[in-house]
C-alpha cells in the first residue's frame, strides 16, 4: 500500500498540484488580460475604461465572467451538437496543455521534455482543429467563412514561425526551452537575448503570433464588419466564453515563447544586484506583459489587413525573409565556427 | 533610388512606428469620459428622447386625432384610433407608440399642428421586457404630465428658429 | 357646334356647352368648387376664372357659353392671380381647422389652395362663426367650414326632389339651413357629403374614425337592393369604414342611396361566427366538421319529398348555384329563390328583367308604375326617373298606395282594378300610353307577391303587347325586384322542380309537420313561426330571423366579405370583391356548401371558383358577360284570371330597415327613428 502511495498516488497527486499550480494563476492572469486590454485601448482612446465594477474596475473580469455563465447555451437549430460542443472545448484544452512545458524560472516546469519546442509547434497546429469544427459544425455561412479563413491564416504563418524557430534552435543547439532561454544568459545580460542578434526574426515572430492568435490587424476570421464575429457567431455562454478563454490563453502562451525565444525568459536583463535579487518569474511575468501590451498597442493603433495582404505578407514576404535569414545564420555559424555542440 | 528607399521604409516599418508612437502618446492625455450615471453631457433643446404626448395647462389634452403622425411616422411605429369624444370634440381613443420601430427622427413631432407629441429631453427608458417598449396613451399622457416643464422650456428656446 | 381656342388648342363643343367644359375637352385643368356636372350652374365661388380675349374683365368659365371664336388662356399670369384671389377670398372665412376636419385629406379646398392658392394670408380681422345645423343622423354638419357653393341645395332641389335645403341671408351672413331644422327628409341625402368640397357636411356615423390616407379602398357592388349600384368600400384593417359609390353611368351615375351607404355599421354586429348546432333545446357553438356532419347525417336520413330549400335576398349567385346543384344531388324538388312569394316565372327571362335598363329611362316619354314605390325599392331609378321628368313631358300614371314620388304623377287607383281599367282602355291613362313612343310599365313586387300575381302580371304584360312598349329596339316591361339575389336565383332556376314547393307551400307543409328539413340559405323575410316543427339549417351572416328557428347554423359572410356574382334588376351580371374577411369561423358561403357535399358523400363537381363560375354560364350563358345588359326575348308569360280588388301594398314600409344587415344596423335604427317621428307629425308638404 505504502509502495502503490509512494510510486503511484503521490506522483498523481503532486502532478494533478502543479498543473493547478500553473492553470489557476493562469486564468486569473487572462481575466485581468481582458481588462488590461481595455484599460490600454481606453486610455490609448481618451478614454478611462471599465472603471465601475470594483476599484479601478478591477472586478470587471468577473462580473463579466458571472455574466457568460448566466446566460443561455444556444445551440442552432441547424448545428451539429456534439461537434457543436466539442470545438470550444478543443481550443481550450489545447491552450491549456501547451502550458506544461513553458519555464517559468530555473527549474519551474511541469515537463521539462527535450523536445519542447516541437510540442508546442504541434499544440498550436492543433488549434485550426478546434476553429475549423465549429465552424463547419455551427451550419451557417459566417462561421464557416469565418473558419476558413483562420485556418489558411494560421496554416500560413505557421510556416514562417516554423523557419524563425530553427533560427534559433540553430543558435541554442537544443529543442528543450529551458536550454533555449539558458543559452541566453551570459555576462553581458540583455545583449546575450537572442533578440539582438536575430532581430529581423524577432519582428517577424511578433508579426506571426499576430496573425497565429487572429490579433489585430489580422483578426480576419472575426471581423466583425463582414462576418459578425467569424466562427464564434452562433456561441453563447459559456460555449463562448471556452472560444474566449482559448484565445486569450494562446495570446499569452505566445507571448511566453516570445520571450523565452529572444527575450531570455527569466533571465534579469542586468546580472547584478538588485535585479538578480529579484525572482526568475517575475522577469519572466514583467517580459510577456511588455509583449502583451505591445499585442494591445497594435490592436489600438492599425487598421485591420485585407485578406490578400494578409496572405501575401505571409507566403512572399515573411517566408522568404525568414528562409533567408536561416540560410544566413547557418552560414554565419558555420563560417566562424559558433555551431553549438 | 525611389524604389530602394521605398522598399526600405517598407521594410523598417517607419509608418506602423511613426503611428504606435501617437497612439503611444496618447496614453497620457486627459481623458474625455464622461463619469455617465453620475455625471451628464449637455442636451440641445433640440434633442429627441423618449415621447410624450402633453396638456393644455386647464389640463385638456392637445392630441386631436388628426393623424398627421401616423401618416409621416417613416417607421410605421405610430398607431391611432379615433372617435367623438362625449362633448362631440375629435379625441384618440388609442395612441400606440411601439418605441422598438421609432426611429427617433423627429417627424411626429414636426408634423404635428397643436405640439402635442414631442420628443422630450428623457433618454433613460431602458425596459426589462420588450413589452414595456409598447407605449399605449397612457403611458404617453404620463410622460408628458412629468416632463411638460422640461419640454416646455425647450420647446420655448427652439421657437425663434421654427 | 361652336370653336374656340383654349391654349392654343382649336376645339368643337357641342352647342350649349360652357367654356369651362370646353377648357375640358381642351385638357386644360380648370378649378372649381360650385360646377359639378349634374348640377345645374351657379356660378358663385369664382374659382373657374379664366381669361377670354376681348372681354375686359376674368370670366367665371362654368357660367360663359361657349361662343365660336373665343380665344381662351387658362394659364396666364392674370388667371393665376385671379385664382389666388378668389382663393384668398374663400379662405377669409373658412377655418384653419383641416387636422380635426374629416375631409382632410380628400378636401377640394385643401388641395385647390395647396395649387392654386398664394401661400399666405393677408387677413387678420376676425373670422365668422356658424351655427351648426341639425341635418339628421347621417348628415354632420360644421357649417363655419361652408364656403357657399350651394352644391348641397342643388342636389337636394334638382335630384332629391326635397326642397329642405336653401341659402338664407345675403353675402358674409349666407348660411345653408334646413329651413325647419329638422333631418334632411332624403334616401340620397348621403350624396350631399360626396358633394360638399369642403368639410362643411360630412358623414355622421364616419366622424373621425379614419383618415383617406389610411383607407384600403375595394371596388364592388351593392347587395342591398336589386339596383346593384356600384360601390367603393373603405377598410381599415378588418373593419368596413365607409361605402361611397363609384361611377357608373349604366346605374348609379355616381349617387348611392342612404341605406347601401349607411348599412355598413350593420356588418358588424350581430354577426354569425362559429357554426351552432341545437341541443338541448339551445343553439351550442359547435365545430365546422361537427355542425356539416350534423347537417349531411340529417339530409341523408330524410326523403327527398321532405326536404326544402328557401334562399333569401342578399346571397351570391355561386351559393345559390352551389344549393341549387346539392339540392339536386338530393332529388329535392322544393327550391325557391323567391322568398317574398312573388309569382314570377322563371321560365320566361323578359318576364322578371327590368327590360328598358336604367338608362333607358331616360329614352321612355311615357311611365306607368304599378304597385310600387321606387324611392324607397330602388331609390337610383326614382332619382332617374325623377331626371327624365325633369327634362321634359313625361306623364307618369301610379297605381298603388299613393306616394310622394319626388314627381309630378297621375294617381290611377289602389289595387289591380285600376290596372285592369288601364289595361281594357277605360282609364284615359291608356290613351297615353298607346300615344307615347316609347311607354314603359313598372311593376312592383307590391303587385306581384298577391295571390292574384300571376293575373297582374298578365294584365301587365297584356298592356305592354296593347300600347306598343314591345319593339324591335324598346322593350318598355320592366320588373322592378327589391332584392340583390333575385334576378341570379330565377335565371339559375331556383323554382320548384317537378312537385316541388314554393316558398308559401313549403312553409304550410312545415307547419303540418310535412316538411321536415328546411335549408334557408340567407332567408329571413319568411314567416319563421311556422318552422317550429322543422329542422331547419341556417346559413348566413346574421343572427336574424332565420337563425333564431335554426336547428343548424353555419355561418357565412356578407356581401363586402366574399368575391361574388349578381345580376341586378336588369339582369346585369356584376361582380363583387372581397375588401374584409368574414368575421371568426365564417365561410364563403359556396364554399360551406361544397364542403357540406362532401360530408354528405355528394361531392359537387367544382374546387374553384373559376369551375363553378363556368357550371354556371353552362346554365345562364349571360352571366360571362359580366357588366352587360344581354336583351331578353320576348315570351309568353302570367296567367290570366280574376283580380281582387284589394289595394296594392308597397314591399317596404321601413326604408331604412329592410334585410337582415341593415336591421342590425346602429344607424339605420336610428334613421328609421328619426324618419317615422318626422312623418308622423308632417307638415301636410310631403305625399
Amino acid at each position: 500500500m505504502v509502495e502503490f502511495w509512494n510510486s503511484y498516488l503521490l506522483p498523481t497527486v503532486i502532478i494533478l498540484a502543479q498543473i493547478l499550480a500553473i492553470v489557476v494563476p493562469m486564468l486569473i492572469a487572462m481575466a485581468y488580460l481582458t481588462l488590461y486590454e481595455r484599460k490600454v485601448m481606453g486610455a490609448m482612446q481618451l478614454r478611462k475604461g471599465p472603471n465601475v465594477v470594483g476599484l479601478f474596475g478591477m472586478l470587471q473580469p468577473f462580473a463579466d465572467g458571472a455574466k457568460l455563465f448566466f446566460k443561455e447555451t444556444i445551440i442552432p437549430t441547424g448545428a451539429n451538437k456534439f461537434l457543436f460542443l466539442l470545438a470550444p472545448m478543443i481550443t481550450f484544452f489545447l491552450a491549456l496543455i501547451a502550458w506544461a512545458v513553458i519555464p517559468f524560472d530555473d527549474g519551474w516546469v511541469l515537463a521539462d521534455i527535450n523536445v519542447g519546442i516541437l510540442y508546442l509547434f504541434a499544440i498550436s497546429s492543433l488549434g485550426v482543429y478546434g476553429i475549423i469544427i465549429s465552424g463547419w459544425a455551427s451550419n451557417s455561412r459566417y462561421p464557416f467563412l469565418g473558419a476558413l479563413r483562420s485556418a489558411a491564416q494560421m496554416v500560413s504563418y505557421e510556416v514562417s514561425i516554423g523557419f524563425v524557430i530553427i533560427t534559433v534552435l540553430l543558435c541554442v543547439g537544443s529543442l528543450n526551452l529551458s536550454e533555449i532561454v539558458r543559452a541566453q544568459s551570459g555576462d553581458l545580460g540583455i545583449l546575450n537575448w537572442y533578440f539582438i542578434p536575430l532581430f529581423p526574426m524577432f519582428i517577424i515572430f511578433f508579426v506571426s503570433i499576430l496573425a497565429e492568435t487572429n490579433r489585430h490587424p489580422f483578426d480576419l476570421p472575426e471581423s466583425e464588419a463582414e462576418l459578425v464575429a467569424g466562427y464564434q457567431t452562433e456561441y453563447s455562454s459559456m460555449a463562448f466564453a471556452l472560444f474566449f478563454l482559448g484565445e486569450y490563453m494562446n495570446m499569452i502562451l505566445m507571448c511566453a515563447l516570445c520571450t523565452i525565444l529572444f527575450l531570455g525568459g527569466w533571465l534579469p536583463p542586468v546580472d547584478i544586484a538588485p535585479f538578480n535579487w529579484i525572482p526568475g518569474v517575475i522577469w519572466f511575468g514583467i517580459k510577456v506583459a511588455a509583449l502583451l501590451f505591445v499585442f494591445i498597442w497594435v490592436r489600438a493603433t492599425l487598421p485591420r489587413y485585407r485578406y490578400d495582404q494578409l496572405m501575401r505578407l505571409g507566403w512572399k514576404v515573411f517566408l522568404p525573409i525568414s528562409l533567408f535569414w536561416v540560410v544566413v545564420t547557418a552560414g554565419f555559424l558555420v563560417a566562424f565556427d559558433m555551431v553549438p555542440a | 533610388m525611389g524604389l530602394i528607399d521605398k522598399q526600405a521604409r517598407s521594410l523598417l516599418l517607419g509608418e506602423i512606428v511613426q503611428g504606435m508612437a501617437k497612439t503611444f502618446s496618447y496614453m497620457f492625455k486627459n481623458k474625455a469620459t464622461v463619469n455617465y450615471p453620475y455625471e451628464k453631457g449637455p442636451l440641445s433643446p433640440r434633442f429627441r428622447g423618449e415621447h410624450a404626448l402633453r396638456r393644455y395647462s386647464n389640463g385638456e389634452e392637445r392630441c386631436i386625432a388628426c393623424k398627421l403622425c401616423e401618416a409621416a411616422c417613416p417607421a410605421l411605429a405610430i398607431t391611432i384610433d379615433a372617435e367623438p369624444r362625449e362633448d362631440g370634440s375629435r379625441r384618440t381613443t388609442r395612441y400606440d407608440i411601439d418605441m422598438t420601430k421609432c426611429i427617433y427622427c423627429g417627424f411626429c413631432q414636426e408634423a404635428c399642428p397643436v405640439d402635442a407629441i414631442v420628443e422630450g429631453p428623457n433618454f433613460e427608458f431602458a425596459t426589462e421586457t420588450r413589452e414595456e417598449l409598447f407605449y399605449d396613451k397612457d403611458k404617453l399622457l404620463a410622460n408628458g404630465d412629468r416632463w411638460e416643464q422640461e419640454i416646455a422650456q425647450n420647446l420655448n428656446a427652439d421657437t425663434p428658429y421654427r | 357646334m361652336p370653336t374656340l381656342n383654349v391654349d392654343g388648342v382649336e376645339v368643337t363643343v357641342e352647342n350649349g356647352a360652357t367654356v369651362l367644359q370646353a377648357c375640358e375637352e381642351a385638357g386644360a385643368e380648370i378649378p372649381r368648387f360650385c360646377y359639378h356636372e349634374r348640377l345645374s350652374i351657379a356660378g358663385n365661388c369664382r374659382m373657374c376664372l379664366v381669361e377670354m380675349e376681348k372681354a375686359p374683365k376674368l370670366v367665371a368659365s362654368c357660367a360663359m357659353p361657349a361662343a365660336d371664336g373665343m380665344v381662351i388662356h387658362t394659364n396666364t399670369e392674370k388667371v393665376k392671380n385671379g385664382r389666388e384671389g378668389a382663393m384668398e377670398f374663400l379662405l377669409i372665412n373658412h377655418p384653419l381647422d383641416c387636422p380635426i376636419c374629416d375631409q382632410g385629406g380628400e378636401c377640394d379646398l385643401q388641395d385647390q389652395s395647396m395649387y392654386y392658392g398664394s401661400g399666405n394670408s393677408r387677413y387678420d380681422e376676425t373670422k365668422r362663426a356658424v351655427k351648426e345645423k341639425n341635418m339628421g343622423p347621417l348628415i354632420k354638419t360644421t357649417m363655419t367650414r361652408c364656403i357657399h357653393c350651394t352644391r348641397c341645395v342643388r342636389f337636394a332641389t334638382e335630384v332629391a326632389g326635397v326642397d329642405e335645403l336653401g341659402a338664407l341671408n345675403r353675402g358674409e351672413n349666407t348660411e345653408i339651413v334646413t329651413y325647419l331644422e329638422e333631418a334632411l327628409n332624403s334616401e340620397l341625402s348621403g350624396n350631399i357629403i360626396d358633394l360638399c368640397p369642403v368639410g362643411a357636411l360630412t358623414s355622421k356615423p364616419y366622424a373621425f374614425t379614419a383618415r383617406p390616407w389610411e383607407l384600403r379602398k375595394t371596388e364592388s357592388v351593392d347587395a342591398l337592393d336589386a339596383v346593384g349600384a356600384n360601390i367603393r368600400i373603405d377598410s381599415k384593417g378588418q373593419e368596413v369604414m365607409r361605402i361611397l359609390p363609384r361611377l357608373n353611368e349604366e346605374i348609379n351615375e355616381e349617387w348611392l342611396s342612404d341605406r347601401s351607404r349607411f348599412s355598413y355599421d350593420g356588418l358588424k354586429r350581430q354577426r354569425l361566427d362559429s357554426p351552432y348546432v341545437r341541443k338541448d333545446g339551445k343553439l351550442q357553438a359547435a365545430s365546422w366538421s361537427e355542425a356539416l356532419q350534423v347537417v349531411a347525417d340529417k339530409l341523408n336520413a330524410t326523403e327527398a319529398g321532405k326536404i326544402g330549400a328557401i334562399t333569401g335576398d342578399i346571397v351570391d349567385a355561386e351559393s345559390m348555384k352551389a344549393l341549387k346543384d346539392l339540392m339536386d344531388a338530393f332529388e329535392v324538388t322544393s327550391v325557391d329563390c323567391r322568398q317574398d312569394g312573388a309569382k314570377l316565372d322563371a321560365s320566361v327571362r323578359s318576364s322578371y328583367l327590368f327590360n328598358s335598363t336604367i338608362a333607358g329611362i331616360e329614352d321612355a316619354d311615357a311611365l306607368l308604375i304599378v304597385g310600387s314605390n321606387p324611392r324607397y325599392e330602388a331609390s337610383l331609378i326614382n332619382a332617374r326617373i325623377r331626371k327624365r321628368w325633369k327634362k321634359g313631358p313625361f306623364p307618369i300614371g301610379l297605381i298603388g298606395e299613393d306616394v310622394d314620388l319626388t314627381y309630378a304623377r297621375e294617381y290611377i287607383g289602389a289595387g289591380a282594378k285600376s290596372l285592369e281599367d288601364v289595361a281594357n282602355g277605360k282609364h284615359s291613362f291608356a290613351e297615353v300610353l298607346k300615344k307615347a313612343e316609347r311607354p314603359m310599365i313598372i311593376i312592383g313586387q307590391g303587385a306581384l307577391t298577391r295571390e292574384d300575381g300571376a293575373a297582374i302580371l298578365a294584365l301587365a304584360k297584356k298592356i305592354a303587347d296593347d300600347t306598343g312598349m314591345i319593339g324591335a329596339d324598346w322593350n318598355g316591361f320592366n320588373v322592378l325586384h327589391t332584392a340583390a339575389s333575385r334576378v341570379a336565383g330565377l335565371d339559375l332556376g331556383l323554382v320548384p322542380g317537378e312537385g316541388g314547393k314554393d316558398v308559401a307551400g313549403m312553409l304550410a307543409a312545415a307547419e303540418a309537420g310535412e316538411m321536415e328539413v328546411v335549408y334557408l340559405l340567407g332567408a329571413d323575410e319568411i314567416d319563421t313561426s311556422k318552422l317550429e316543427k322543422a329542422f331547419v339549417i341556417y346559413q348566413g351572416s346574421h343572427g336574424d330571423a332565420g337563425a333564431h328557428v335554426a336547428d343548424v347554423i353555419l355561418p357565412g359572410v356578407a356581401y363586402t366579405e366574399k368575391d361574388g356574382l349578381w345580376v341586378n334588376t336588369e339582369g346585369r351580371p356584376q361582380l363583387s370583391t372581397r375588401a374584409v374577411f368574414g368575421p371568426g369561423e365564417a365561410r364563403e358561403d359556396w364554399t360551406i356548401i361544397r364542403a357540406l357535399s362532401e360530408v354528405a358523400g355528394k361531392t359537387l363537381p367544382y374546387n374553384t371558383m373559376e369551375e363553378l363560375r363556368a357550371k354556371m354560364v353552362e346554365v345562364a350563358p349571360h352571366f360571362a358577360d359580366v357588366d352587360m345588359v344581354t336583351a331578353a326575348a320576348w315570351g309568353d308569360f302570367g296567367a290570366a284570371g280574376n283580380v281582387s280588388d284589394v289595394p296594392f301594398t308597397n314591399p317596404i314600409s321601413d326604408n331604412y330597415l329592410t334585410n337582415a344587415i341593415s336591421r342590425a344596423s346602429g344607424i339605420m335604427a336610428e334613421c328609421s327613428q328619426a324618419f317615422a317621428a318626422d312623418s308622423e307629425e308632417g307638415t301636410g308638404t310631403h305625399g
